[in-house]
């Protein structure tokens, strides 16, 4: 039972060690059965404190209106937007593993595809709080967000782009979420042939749907499966691009550029890897995932990192170029001197450090495959990436053409509330996740491990020949 | 069991082999000798098992493209009903029809309603959730089919000849063989 397939490429296996299908499933599965440790409840423990803030701000926030946050005119869109942006980006890193290496074929996608796309649905979750906050009466939205009869006899406004962003993020958030259940249905059988316990075997029996591994099914699966990532891959890349739409399409200096839609989606994938990074890396260690989630899984998402951030910086250079290009002096003003030199130039040059600087440590073979050196890295272009949607949403609002309209903005407490509190939410979901399914999908690795060791036969047949 | 036996359980002969790829050919070969109703039961999918098991084309592309389709239909004929027939809004003069605003908001209708279709339509086609069937009461079939095991079942007429069918099976190398009479619920 060897994995000994050679990439001419890149020798280093995919699974680690000699395992057969026994082994991956008791190993997968193991931190699911096992009790919750000590380390699973401390941290548990500080997320629920996390999140219980974000209930004090949401109550706080309800109570009290938008006034608590710190928007005000000219700059209407505060925190909110820039969280939602944030958030949203980070669930994108879940979608291109699931979807778009699934149809590029990568095969170290397999370990990782669960877990990310798990964050996809969190993610999406934390930024969905934002839009709906922000409408200040989230009991009134229904009546102007969705297109239904209502006795007032109006209709949404369609061609405005925050109505797109509607339809963007709930298919979004519908379609992830099909697609991780999807793909979850063997896992969660097998999780019901291995459990001992009657509960959870009646538990994970019922949401396993009564799988039975049959041909006829995997037959139909296999093509859903893969629809639904080929129906992803656009979704992934529009979802973005709809966000962008709320700034390009409108006029403010800064926002008004068509580089907005590509440089948006590569941003999103960039700070989506580095949340991938963030969790995985010590996720990989408590939850013995390591002969699975190897050294070269990590590297690749680092590289992955590398090339979005240039990506990134390139956005960034053009950006400056056009606004110098244009002759526009609004523009120029916004691009070389607001964000530059304004009140907020701090932010700015930390979000080039974190986006341009860092990730090009990750040119060195030792320190994208250095444990501690990523996990750094990985925070910086989180921050790096929140710093972004802050210099964009906030700078170009404060000072846009009338210096007579010129204004100012800082958060309150109730905004940083909110945005501490979804990273509890966050981070909450994520250790139920992690506590309660298994994080690698597990069918896909054992099938990955069958391919290996057929092409492991074929290869040693050829050698025979010759 | 009141009525002294009106139910009549499903009879299935349950094999299962050592390698995925003696499931395939032990399939086949069944498929051969004329046994109609098999299936197999694999933790994951195996390479070539539709053809084993002599399955025709996928249904679901078709199921996905009629729900993408619809979603298109659907979106701009909203869209287009919603605020140019009945409530047009003028805004600045610009066209109240205007397709390349409609373009974001019928993408993304296709994509939910061809997903939806893919999810739910494969659901329907598969016949799950369905957490019975009598495979399940192998309780060799319920520690490995969904770990490691490979298992061919193969539904047998009431007065079908299970010996005979036993026999092939193992004469076509399965490790072991069990006969499965559904219990009445």
């Amino acid at each position: 039972m060897t994995t000994g397939y050679k990439d001419e490429l890149d020798p280093r296996p995919f699974i680690e060690g000699e395992q057969t299908d026994r082994s991956l499933n008791d190993s997968l599965l193991h931190h699911v059965l096992r009790g919750a440790g000590k380390g699973w409840w401390t941290l548990f423990s500080i997320s629920l404190c996390l999140l219980s803030i974000l209930g004090v701000s949401l109550g706080w926030t309800l109570y009290k209106g938008i006034g608590a946050w710190g928007n005000n005119q000219p700059v209407s869109w505060g925190f909110g937007i820039i969280n939602f942006v944030w958030w949203i980006g980070i669930g994108h890193a879940g979608t291109l593993i699931s979807a778009i290496l699934l149809l590029f074929q990568q095969r170290w996608r397999t370990s990782i595809n669960r877990f990310a796309e798990a964050m996809t649905l969190f993610a999406v979750m934390c930024a969905l709080i934002f839009p709906v906050m922000h409408t200040g009466r989230p009991w009134y939205a229904v009546y102007f967000l969705m297109p239904y009869p209502s006795v007032n006899g109006i209709w949404p406004q369609f061609k405005s782009p925050l109505m797109w962003d509607v339809f963007a993020v709930s298919t979004y958030f519908t379609i992830s979420l099909l697609f991780w259940f999807l793909g979850l249905v063997p896992d969660l059988a097998s999780l019901r042939d291995t459990a001992k316990s009657k509960t959870k075997r009646f538990v994970y029996g019922i949401f396993a749907l009564g799988w039975r591994g049959s041909g006829r099914h995997w037959a139909e699966y296999k093509w859903a499966y893969l629809l639904l990532a080929g129906l992803s891959t656009p979704l992934v890349l529009s979802v973005h691009s709809i966000v962008s739409f709320d700034f390009a399409v409108s006029v403010m200096p800064g926002w008004h550029t068509t580089i907005f839609p590509p440089y948006f989606v590569a941003g999103a994938i960039f700070s989506g890897f580095a949340m991938v990074i963030t969790w995985l890396v010590p996720a990989r260690h408590y939850l013995g995932l390591k002969h699975v989630v190897t050294i070269r899984h990590l590297e690749n998402m680092n590289k992955v990192i590398l090339a979005t951030g240039m990506m990134v910086s390139y956005g960034y250079l053009m950006e400056h170029f056009i606004a110098w290009y244009s002759g526009s002096p609004y523009e120029f003003g916004i691009f070389f001197h607001t964000r530059q030199r304004g009140p907020f130039s701090g932010v700015y040059w930390l979000m080039v450090f974190c986006n341009c600087v860092a990730p090009q440590f990750y040119w060195f073979k030792a320190l994208r495959t250095n444990l501690m050196f990523m996990w750094i890295i990985s925070i910086f272009v989180n921050i790096g990436m929140w710093c972004e949607r802050f210099i964009i949403v906030v700078t170009s609002l404060h000072q846009d053409y009338l210096p007579g309209s010129w204004g100012d903005f800082s958060p309150t407490v109730t905004d940083l509330g909110l945005y501490i509190g979804t990273i509890g939410l966050f981070s909450t979901l994520f250790l139920l996740f992690m506590k309660f399914i298994p994080a690698v999908a597990l069918t896909e690795v054992k099938e990955l491990r069958h391919e290996l060791e057929h092409e492991a036969h074929l290869d040693d047949a050829k050698g025979a020949h010759q | 069991m009141s009525d002294g036996g009106s139910f009549k359980g499903r009879l299935f002969v349950l094999a299962e082999f050592d390698k995925a790829d003696a499931l395939l050919d032990g399939t086949t070969a069944m498929r051969e000798k004329g046994f109609k109703k098999l299936d197999t039961h694999t933790p994951y999918p195996i390479h070539g098992i539709e053809e084993a098991l002599g399955l025709g084309r996928p249904k679901i592309p078709t199921i996905v493209l009629c729900g993408a389709i619809l979603g298109i239909i659907v979106a701009y004929s909203m869209i287009t009903y919603m605020n140019v027939i009945d409530w047009p809004i003028n805004v600045a003069n610009r066209p109240i029809h205007a397709p390349p605003a409609n373009v974001p908001i019928t993408f993304e209708l296709a994509i939910l309603l061809g997903g939806c279709s893919s999810f739910f339509g494969v659901m329907a086609l598969m016949g799950l959730p369905k957490h019975y069937h009598p495979v399940f009461q192998s309780a060799r079939f319920c520690e490995k089919a969904s770990i490691d095991g490979f298992f061919l079942s193969v539904e047998m007429a009431h007065d079908g000849d299970v010996t005979s069918a036993k026999a092939a099976v193992t004469a076509l190398g399965a490790s072991h063989v069990e006969v499965i009479e559904e219990l009445e619920r």
